[in-house]
């Protein structure tokens, strides 16, 4: 009972989500009035769902590449061998969040060209930085004497890793996710405007033809989503932190 | 080697040979016959022949050699040297003009090679600087020769240069939209850092202000910046033709006001967050002692508090900042100005010169004020300057 109440909250807001794409339809009379000029006032260049598809693979496939290089580069510098490049990873990391999502996708375009792969490519690099810096400090923050501990056990240096830091560290490093996802799912609507089809292009195509229902729709969705896979996040059983 | 000889700095040691391969093997610039056409990508030994291209490699097999025996004077020798090849760059796409650049309407551009070479130099630079234990002070001033060499070159022989064409054939919109940009940047901040701070203040008062403060912010952040935009113009239009002083005053649906009203409103969750932690985060004993000394609740707020907070809520004038200035170049989609319009203009044209001319600047613009805020909050720190 008590697991299901957990998972109530997401499953909630999953379902909003699912019944906002399927029954955007449905709401026309809503869409009319706060646009009442426009003849047309449900996007339909797209389905909604085919758009939220495509939405989440661009985000979770940005998302994948950059968990396994962020906490594979933190954890590399963390190691005895990887120890010298530490310093320049975490300062790197620190910086590139000063970079505006804008701008590495504009800077990402004239390099890959128009259409999905710069997008993946922008999310990825900018969802790597809250990754790796949150990587870094759960393993660095990891009490030195539970190290000693566990080597005192004679534990070798790969289960140490897999058995006291990565679990120690984990609610740290899901942080970092999280972060870097949620600011991905709303990033990746910019990506409309280079050329890729998600729930951005009804936001973009609402702004040029001054047609605000169309806004107003995108941006449900990419709210809703991001709300559900935040909840998510809140609810697995190793984050600690909300 | 003798003992005490420290072993070699692997990462000065990647970085050059990295940059080595990156150099030799990507294409350093490209020509294109006019504005619109791609153009085709010379690497390094297409310019000066192979033999040309080999004696190019000497600096960073010298740079590699520096790293192997990472003593301090060898360091040293390892920075000037990267600070004199970081200058070369824009000395390499002179050459490059001369050499390729036959008819006058030809554009170069920068390519691949360039930007890893110079990304990779950065760092070195940075983990040189960590190593020499340079102020950050130096560790900017060292960058200048290279800002003199870029100068100098754009003047004399850089006329082909694509990213440099884009800027003359507009020099007055791009320093106005400089403008526009930080004056959009800037209004937004201050706004937000007023009511921030009477917001976080109203938080500590009332509980209650506090949950559905932050349950709102948190829900505004979650709505993409390009919605928010967007969801602003239908409101601010209806406003405008039927509210005829707003209307006076420039209110409309599209350009500065929504913009700013967005930027507002984002910039509010950092800034309130990090006003409430600061002031949470004052040591009571500290207020206690004020009390004690006879001060009033203002005069403790206004000479005990906020001092004490500052440094947090500089950080949050700093993360709210940098952020503004990457929404900001958003809110050129709906005629806000500023930087952003030439991203977009450039994305609508394929003309990706333009987009470098807004998106260069923008990324310039953050990295300016994130150092220059972080500069005076470390001076404001409790104990002063690093």
């Amino acid at each position: 009972m008590t697991e299901w109440r957990r998972w109530a909250a997401p499953l909630g807001w999953l379902a909003l989500l699912l019944a906002a794409t399927l029954g955007m339809g449905q709401l026309e009379g809503l869409f009319r009035w706060i646009e009442s000029d426009s003849r047309q006032v449900i996007y339909e260049r797209a389905d909604f769902l085919t758009l939220l598809g495509r939405h989440l693979l661009v985000v979770s496939v940005a998302a994948v590449l950059a968990i396994l290089m962020g906490v594979g580069a933190a954890i590399a510098a963390t190691r005895r061998w990887g120890r010298d490049f530490l310093p320049l990873v975490s300062q790197l990391a620190s910086i590139g969040q000063t970079f505006p999502p804008v701008a590495v996708l504009a800077l990402a375009v004239p390099v890959l060209g128009f259409g999905t792969l710069p997008i993946i490519v922008a999310l990825l690099l900018y969802g790597l930085l809250p990754i790796v810096r949150n990587t870094l400090a759960g393993l660095e923050g990891i009490d030195p004497g539970v190290m000693e501990a566990a080597r005192g056990m004679g534990m070798s240096g790969g289960q140490i890793l897999r058995q006291v830091e990565l679990p120690l560290a984990a609610p740290v490093i899901l942080a970092g996710i999280r972060t870097s996802v949620t600011i991905n799912i709303a990033t990746a609507a910019i990506g409309a405007t280079v050329g890729a089809s998600n729930l951005g292009d009804p936001i973009i195509s609402g702004i040029v033809n001054g047609n605000t229902a169309y806004v107003v729709q995108g941006a449900l969705l990419i709210g809703l989503l991001a709300i559900s896979v935040d909840s998510l996040f809140s609810r697995l059983p190793i984050a600690t932190r909300g | 080697m003798r003992p005490d000889m420290p072993g070699p700095n692997v990462v000065l040691l990647t970085l050059s040979l990295v940059a080595l391969a990156a150099w030799l093997g990507l294409d350093t610039v490209s020509l294109a016959a006019n504005r619109i056409v791609p153009g085709t990508g010379y690497r390094v030994f297409d310019v000066i022949g192979v033999g040309g291209a080999l004696a190019t490699s000497l600096p960073w097999l010298a740079l590699a050699g520096l790293a192997w025996r990472p003593a301090r004077h060898r360091l040293a020798l390892a920075l000037t040297l990267v600070v004199l090849m970081l200058s070369a760059l824009p000395a390499w796409l002179s050459l490059s003009a001369v050499t390729l650049v036959d008819s006058a309407q030809a554009r170069l551009g920068i390519g691949a090679g360039i930007w890893v070479v110079l990304f990779l130099q950065l760092l070195a630079m940075i983990e040189l600087r960590r190593r020499l234990d340079l102020s950050r002070l130096i560790g900017w001033a060292l960058v200048l020769p290279a800002v003199a060499s870029a100068g100098l070159c754009l003047a004399r022989w850089l006329e082909p240069l694509a990213l440099w064409q884009e800027y003359r054939g507009r020099s007055g919109q791009f320093l106005s939209a400089v403008g526009e940009h930080l004056l959009l940047v800037g209004v937004a901040v201050g706004t937000s850092l007023a009511l921030g701070v009477c917001l976080a203040l109203a938080m500590r008062r009332w509980p209650g202000v506090q949950r559905a403060g932050f349950g709102l912010l948190n829900v505004l952040q979650t709505i993409p910046s390009i919605a928010l935009f967007g969801l602003l113009l239908a409101p601010l239009a209806w406003l405008s033709a039927n509210v005829d002083w707003l209307a006076a005053l420039g209110v409309s649906g599209i350009g500065r006001a929504p913009a700013l009203l967005a930027l507002v409103g984002y910039s509010l969750l950092p800034m309130v967050r990090n006003t409430f932690v600061a002031l949470e985060a004052v040591d009571a004993g500290v207020i206690d002692a004020a009390r004690g000394m006879g001060m009033s609740r203002g005069q403790v707020l206004r000479q005990v508090r906020l001092p004490l907070a500052m440094p947090v809520i500089l950080e949050g004038i700093r993360i709210t900042t940098v952020q503004a200035i990457g929404l900001t170049a958003v809110a050129a989609l709906i005629g806000a100005g500023g930087l952003g319009t030439f991203i977009f203009q450039g994305l609508g044209q394929a003309a990706m010169d333009l987009v470098l001319l807004g998106a260069l600047p923008i990324l310039l613009l953050a990295l300016l004020v994130d150092a220059l805020l972080g500069a005076l909050t470390d001076i404001l720190r409790p104990g002063g300057a690093e």
